[in-house]
């Protein structure tokens, strides 16, 4: 910490004016509201078996983790990874977003990603309009430029969870597949 | 190939195991979630048992270290969700992978690796975890494999002149833990093993091997456990913990235990774990049929 002082004074004293960079973070528009803790005590996590019984007779893996929420009354199914483990912690999160949507409504979290979004691909789809609508009329310079800013939103997320849409697209993905799979095994 | 009954693991190479993941050959059984159910139950039972232990006693056996053994280990999967489990709250551990096929200790040593790799195992796995090649029954005494009785006695020097010895917190151990092969040679044909394990997963791993004479007392399927009960004896173990293939087979394990322990001093909880339809759900049993636990806790 000193040699930086040391540093920066030094500099100052012997260059011309120092130049000075602006360092001001890029403050986000919106922050997000905060992850709600679930309570453990309001959960029942059961692990869905498939038919039949298990053990060294059988090879049939279901990893397929199910949680309620038992005062709202939520069912988060998960069948994600072929981990039992980390489908309960992926089913955790997904519990605690679909309960804080319930709560906040349009203030929610996802509410407000969606929202996010929505807009996000509707600028979007603007720019992409004026751009072959300008085309069309024969604009002479063949590139038009695009580069016009429509504010889009930015939202601010501590912990980057952008995985977290997708990982629900996986679920009903990778659960079929699974499933698919768990039954040609058992109609051989 | 997976029309054919060929396991996912072995295409794929691995199998979740709690937070481990556990690589899967050909010629080693794989492991399965019910396995992962007790070994978390046993860990849990470990550690309210040091507890109880810490609160009765000011704590003298702080340095030794919590000793356990897994008999037939095959992939290792048990041992090492163990150390993963155990290793936050014991300083010193011991732990003792048996089993007499060298494919599955090649597997489980690398298994060991792999997770240390991943940053699943404190690095302290290496040098707590060993991996021995043992016949547990020890039929064939002119094998070369070596008897289960001589990997112990390196491991517990006063393995054998322990029944003079009081049950005291010094020696013994404090884990044995089990997935023996269960599977009986008439459900091994008759359809209740699946074809997939039947064609594909090893029968070492799977049916106990024909006894001929010896162990009149107990179902050819069953004598693994009776070997590995008198283990458990003689190690003065404070928990033991095995795998059966159903709740009949569980309850004559727990027959045979009270059977056995009428003639040890010593004081025996022996329970079929899980019993409860609630328990059973929420550990992943199949609620009527399928694999249960034996767990034996030594009270006195």
């Amino acid at each position: 910490m000193f040699s930086h002082l040391h540093k920066w004074t030094s500099s100052r004293t012997l260059a011309a004016p120092a130049r000075l960079f602006s360092q001001t973070p890029i403050v986000p528009a919106k922050p997000l509201p905060p992850r709600l803790k679930i309570n453990d005590a309001d959960i029942s996590i059961s692990y869905l078996k498939g038919t039949g019984p298990g053990g060294q007779k059988i090879n049939k893996t279901n990893s397929a983790v199910q949680i309620i929420h038992k005062p709202s009354g939520v069912v988060i199914k998960c069948q994600a990874t072929r981990s039992q483990s980390q489908n309960a912690k992926i089913a955790r999160s997904l519990l605690a977003d679909r309960v804080e949507a319930q709560l906040n409504g349009d203030n929610s979290r996802v509410a407000i990603k969606a929202a996010a979004a929505r807009k996000k691909k509707a600028s979007k789809m603007k720019k992409t309009r004026r751009k072959y609508r300008e085309l069309g009329e024969g604009g002479k310079e063949g590139e038009v430029d695009v580069e016009e800013e429509d504010e889009v939103e930015i939202i601010w997320d501590e912990d980057v969870k952008e995985e977290k849409g997708e990982s629900k697209e996986a679920e009903s993905e990778i659960g079929s597949e699974a499933k698919s799979a768990g039954e040609s095994g058992k109609g051989v | 190939m997976r029309s054919r009954g060929y396991p996912l693991q072995y295409i794929l190479g691995d199998q979740p195991f709690g937070d481990l993941e556990i690589l899967c050959r050909r010629g080693v059984l794989i492991p399965r979630p019910e396995t992962e159910s007790y070994t978390y139950q046993a860990a849990k039972l470990l550690r309210q048992m040091a507890l109880e232990r810490k609160g009765t006693s000011n704590s003298p056996d702080q340095a030794r270290p919590l000793r356990v053994i897994d008999l037939c280990t095959g992939t290792g999967c048990i041992s090492l969700l163990l150390h993963a489990l155990l290793a936050p709250h014991f300083q010193q551990l011991e732990i003792t992978g048996v089993d007499i096929s060298p494919t599955a200790l090649g597997l489980a040593q690398e298994n060991l690796e792999h997770n240390l790799q991943l940053g699943q195992l404190a690095s302290r796995a290496g040098t707590d975890i060993r991996f021995h090649r043992a016949d547990v029954l020890g039929y064939d005494s002119d094998s070369s494999v070596p008897s289960i009785e001589s990997i112990l006695q390196t491991k517990f020097p006063n393995f054998g002149t322990l029944d003079a010895l009081p049950p005291d917190q010094e020696s013994g151990c404090d884990l044995l833990i089990s997935n023996p092969p269960y599977i009986s040679q008439r459900e091994f044909r008759n359809g209740t093993t699946a074809r997939s394990v039947r064609r594909f997963e090893p029968k070492l791993a799977l049916v106990p091997p024909y006894s001929g004479s010896g162990m009149e007392d107990c179902m050819p399927e069953d004598i693994f456990y009776h070997r590995i009960l008198t283990l458990a004896f003689k190690l003065k173990a404070k928990l033991t913990v095995l795998e059966c293939g159903d709740s009949h087979q569980a309850n004559r394990v727990v027959a045979l235990h009270k059977r056995l322990a009428s003639a040890e001093s010593g004081q025996f909880s022996a329970d079929v774990w899980p019993i409860r339809e609630q328990d059973l759900a929420d550990n992943g049993f199949h609620v009527t049929d399928g694999s249960r636990g034996v767990i034996i806790q030594t009270l006195r």
